[in-house]
């Protein structure tokens, strides 16, 4: 990569649409259409035993009312188990309106069309649903106690038990100089994109075809669940995603029933409907994250090197498991982290809860598997009164050891051979950016200002771009435009800036003339979806390579025009020129043009591609064998396995003894994520993933009832950190490319929410000397265990005051 | 489809007979009735409004009288087509006596629909049923019972509907309601009284409505959980 844009911080070409209001959302979409709003489930368990609409008759503007009884062929089945697995051994999935009973709170039960969205929550509040309430499952260990199911014919609640192990674990632990056991929990928290779900379908009575807009991150797929839930020919089905508000995972999971069920009211109508979801929608009806039961046993020697790893989790997965067992195997691939383990055992029982589903939210189970690994460190450390970053260091794998096999299986089904990486680099780089060794002076600055300080850190690797493919298609039109496109969508992560870098880099044309679109099947057909940081990595390479393949035909439609040989031609700022020969060039847009042989000439640049425009070889055909009119190519890129990217975070918090209000004031990073394409949108990236971090670590959880009612659904009593509480962040970059594709990239999309809660678990817990067991943690539980005399005591913190722990 | 019911009427079968298809009193009791003529031997053409939801609209419906068994029942043919759809229904009817001097009006139909209507879905179309039903029921007994209301005045005829386009999705469930709506729109409002031979015509209509939205009714009924 020689040319200048690519890794260059070219400010994101989107953002002026997007922050002066030209956006174009989903519910910006539509303004003439009818409108769906749903009677959702009041209750975590319940069997419906009767829907009376009578009284929703009289509401002025009422068009449609739709239940279960409605749904017919596929769409009356339950919804698809996306990613089916061996170990899934009992999957369940809802119906698009619930059939007889209900799981949770916000499982939607009928739909009414109506003429504006006031009308159509007026008719919903006039339905009256009868239920006959059945015991509810809240929590991860209400689900394990399996009093009761949340599926009858499931007693024990568990939909999974995913295993794996890399040796004999038992006889490992019984060798071990030490051995140390804890059980510590994680809570749940949401994505909570700005911009909630949305869905408007068009139905054409005239041609029997459907267009629909979903605020979606695989519209591809998307667009199939349509066709075969509603029996369409895919031809007769497009699917835009358009402007979309942020993602972070919960708009990966489709269909969506409302994905469904508005194309369906959309054709049965003849008529345009929308859908827009609310707020407390999206906190109850669409997909939240992170509860885990961690059980974790750990020996290790004397150096505090580990000799064996036995994990074994309890992960709620909510109510259905549509999205298969992904978090769960990623948590137990990615617990591993940067370190060498001799042996490794993992088992997580995904259970059965009823609350909202869980599925992949930013870090999608890293998160989890990070805070299990990073935490068995501080505790290895602790017990053997070793410095942290010093235990950490002599676990970590060496540079020497890269492609390093942890002989464990991905959520690709692929192998996890880590690509490259320097795990040591990443240490020394954050103990140098945080002032690690300076710690104990900033405690006793903090104690002379009455402030409990304490550190933190923690490492992560993460697993980025699987495939199994994405695919790219660049096109150069006769005005020099080029336009770019890949199927995968984009939620604002700059796509349609870093893509047109790429091609405008690989083809030697101005950043400019490159055009992007994403995510719209009218434009690219095949594609898998954004997920899993592998936007830049699988749609990075894809259009790289068709800006590879447009090159070469250029080169050689150009070295015809000018008789010279393609190899002694090269491209800048769009004009093919002969090396070192000024003057003897030709714009690529010409080249364009003539890549199409015309019989009519329609405008000027068309006239110079006319039969008689000038001299042609008579001995062959306009359009060479093998070869097509216009300048353009597609191409696929397709990973033999995932990239491994990594990282290193380090907090520094400060207690109010008094309040104990809790303040990050110092929070680095140091990110690795293999050649960068544009180092202004990977900061982004990690700024954002740190707000993200920082609000599971220390202010967002799903506070469920006994019953399964959600408390704080909303932004009121949710609390989402605002810029006044995600701290100041000091980046400082790694580049160790990636082997394994052509750009030599690894993703950056989920890393900076990674290490958020073990690095500030570990800093709160060296603040205040008391053990850190659950997370998030709150100034009021801060308070409360601090003054619980049983609240075990750190060795550490025995140390430090001579008092025994 | 097949959809079954029945109602039950306070009088025996020869005057529940002589009332369902007394023109007269069904232009009092059909709701909806805006115009009305015959065109043949047993076959009568009529326009009818209903005003509810997405079902809203004017619909013109013809209907076929055939198998008549005075007073134990009768077959009935009925069509109709408006904005909001179309629909067709054969309908046989069975009056029997039973306790106290009342009659249980059976009925079964197999019905078929079209248009947008068939895509409002289900739940509503039997909820306008089950009203549309409960007036004309209600208004029958009054009749038969001495109760009736005084006539209301005559409205102006208004020409009927085109039936619509298909969307080409009346799933089977939501057809089997849309007669309901056809009938249920028929017996929407208050009604006129025409001229001699409009007269002799309601009686056979009358028993259509009567029977169609005796269907609505089965249907909801059948549906219960």
């Amino acid at each position: 990569m020689t040319t200048k844009l690519f890794g260059e911080p070219v400010r994101r070409r989107e953002d002026a649409r997007l922050i002066t209001g030209r956006g174009r959302y989903l519910d910006d979409i539509g303004a003439g259409a009818l409108a769906a709003a749903f009677v959702r489930s009041p209750h975590a368990h319940a069997r419906i035993t009767g829907i009376d609409v009578d009284a929703a008759l009289d509401v002025e503007g009422l068009v449609a009312i739709y239940t279960y009884e409605d749904l017919t062929g596929p769409l009356a089945e339950p919804l698809p188990v996306l990613i089916p697995h061996p170990q899934l051994h009992a999957p369940r999935t809802g119906y698009p309106l619930a059939n007889g009973e209900v799981n949770h709170v916000g499982e939607p039960v009928v739909m009414v069309v109506a003429t504006d969205r006031y009308v159509a929550e007026d008719a919903c509040d006039r339905i009256v649903v009868s239920y006959e309430e059945l015991p509810a499952v809240v929590g991860v260990d209400a689900a394990r106690a399996a009093e009761h199911a949340v599926h009858e014919e499931i007693p024990g609640n568990v939909a999974a038990r995913h295993h794996q192990e890399t040796g004999d674990v038992e006889p490992a632990l019984a060798a071990s100089p030490h051995t140390l056991s804890f059980t510590q929990y994680i809570e749940r928290s949401a994505c909570m994109p700005l911009e909630g779900k949305g869905v408007h379908a068009r139905w054409d009575p005239d041609d029997s075809s459907l267009r629909v807009h979903t605020s979606t991150q695989a519209s591809t797929s998307v667009r199939a669940a349509i066709a075969a839930k509603l029996e369409l020919s895919l031809d007769a089905v497009e699917v835009v995603a358009p402007d979309v508000g942020g993602g972070f995972g919960v708009k990966i999971v489709h269909p969506w029933p409302e994905e469904l069920l508005v194309p369906m009211a959309a054709i049965a109508l003849g008529r345009e409907v929308k859908w827009a979801e609310d707020r407390r929608e999206h906190f109850i009806s669409s997909a939240h994250e992170r509860q885990q039961r961690q059980e974790i046993t750990v020996g290790y020697d004397d150096e505090g090197r580990v000799t064996a790893l036995d994990v074994h989790i309890w992960h709620d997965n909510g109510a259905y498991t549509p999205y298969g067992i992904i978090v769960p195997i990623v948590t137990a691939t990615q617990l591993v982290g940067p370190y060498d383990l001799p042996v490794y055992r993992v088992v997580v029982e995904s259970v059965y809860t009823n609350t909202v589903i869980v599925t992949p939210y930013r870090g999608a189970g890293r998160p989890q598997g990070c805070y299990a690994m990073e935490r068995t460190m501080d505790r290895i450390a602790d017990a053997l009164g070793l410095d942290r970053a010093v235990v950490r260091e002599r676990n970590l794998i060496r540079p020497d050891q890269f492609p390093y096999d942890h002989r464990l299986t991905f959520q690709d089904g692929r192998p996890v051979i880590y690509d490259s990486g320097d795990y040591p680099g990443l240490l020394t780089k954050l103990k140098d950016l945080v002032g690690w060794d300076a710690v104990e002076e900033r405690r006793r600055d903090a104690e002379r200002r009455g402030k409990l300080l304490g550190a933190g850190m923690a490492l992560y690797v993460e697993g980025t771009g699987p495939g199994p493919y994405e695919g790219g298609h660049v096109q150069v039109l006769g005005s020099g435009k080029v336009l770019v496109s890949t199927g995968l969508t984009s939620q604002g992560q700059g796509h349609e800036t870093v893509f047109a870098q790429i091609v405008a880099s690989e083809l030697g044309v101005p950043i400019e003339d490159v055009e992007v679109t994403t995510g719209d099947t009218r434009r690219f057909g095949y594609a898998v979806g954004t997920f899993a940081s592998r936007a830049a990595v699988m749609s990075g390479n894809a259009v790289a390579l068709a800006a590879r393949g447009v090159r070469a035909k250029a080169l050689r439609i150009a070295a015809d025009a000018l008789e010279v040989d393609p190899q002694d031609l090269e491209i800048d700022e769009g004009v093919v020129q002969v090396k070192g020969t000024p003057g003897a060039s030709i714009p690529l847009r010409t080249v364009a043009v003539l890549s199409n042989p015309l019989r009519y000439a329609f405008d000027e640049a068309a006239r110079q591609a006319t039969q008689f425009a000038g001299p042609a070889d008579d001995s062959r055909p306009p359009v060479a064998e093998g070869d097509a009119p216009g300048l353009e190519h597609r191409d696929y890129y397709s990973p033999v396995r995932s990239t491994f990217a990594s990282g290193a975070h380090a907090a520094v918090v400060e207690i109010d003894p008094a309040t104990w209000e809790i303040d990050v004031v110092t929070y680095a990073v140091v990110h690795d994520c293999g050649n960068v394409v544009n180092p202004m949108i990977v900061e982004g990236q990690v700024h954002g993933g740190v707000a993200q971090g920082v609000g599971g670590a220390l202010y967002e959880r799903m506070a469920y009832d006994a019953d399964g009612q959600l408390q704080n659904a909303s932004f009121m009593d949710f609390l989402m950190p605002y810029a006044s509480e995600v701290p100041d962040v000091v980046i400082d970059h790694q580049e160790t490319p990636s082997p394994l594709n052509p750009l030599g990239i690894k993703g950056a999309g989920e890393a900076g929410v990674i290490p958020g809660t073990a690095a500030i678990a570990s800093a709160l817990e060296d603040a205040t000397g008391r053990r850190i067991a659950a997370m998030p943690l709150s100034p009021t539980q801060l308070y409360d265990l601090v003054r619980d005399e049983t609240t075990e005591r750190t060795a550490q913190a025995a140390r430090r005051t001579g008092v025994p722990a | 489809m097949n959809l079954d019911g029945s109602a039950v009427l306070h009088a025996d079968p020869e005057r529940v007979w002589s009332v369902i298809t007394d023109p007269a009193v069904l232009a009092r009791t059909i709701p909806g009735c805006e115009s009305l003529e015959q065109t043949g031997e047993d076959s009568y053409r009529m326009n009818v409004s209903v005003g509810v939801g997405a079902v809203r609209g004017t619909y013109a419906g013809e209907v076929r009288l055939s198998d008549k068994d005075h007073p134990k029942s009768y077959v009935m043919h009925a069509s109709g087509a408006g904005a909001p759809g179309n629909a067709r229904a054969t309908v046989t009817i069975g009056l029997e006596p039973a306790d106290g001097g009342t009659t249980t009006l059976t009925y079964s139909a197999d019905a078929v629909v079209g248009g947008p209507v068939a895509g409002v879905g289900q739940r509503m179309m039997t909820g306008v049923a089950k009203r549309m039903a409960g007036q004309f029921f209600s208004a029958i007994d009054d009749e038969l019972t001495g109760r009736a209301a005084p006539v209301a005045a005559p409205a102006e005829p208004r020409p009927s509907a085109a039936a619509v386009s298909e969307t080409g999705v009346a799933a089977p469930e939501a057809a089997a309601a849309a007669p309901q709506v056809f009938a249920g729109r028929a017996a929407a409002a208050p009604a006129a009284v025409g001229g001699e031979v409009r007269t002799l015509a309601l009686g056979a209509v009358g028993g259509a409505a009567l029977t169609l939205i005796g269907v609505l009714v089965g249907y909801r009924l059948g549906r219960r959980p």
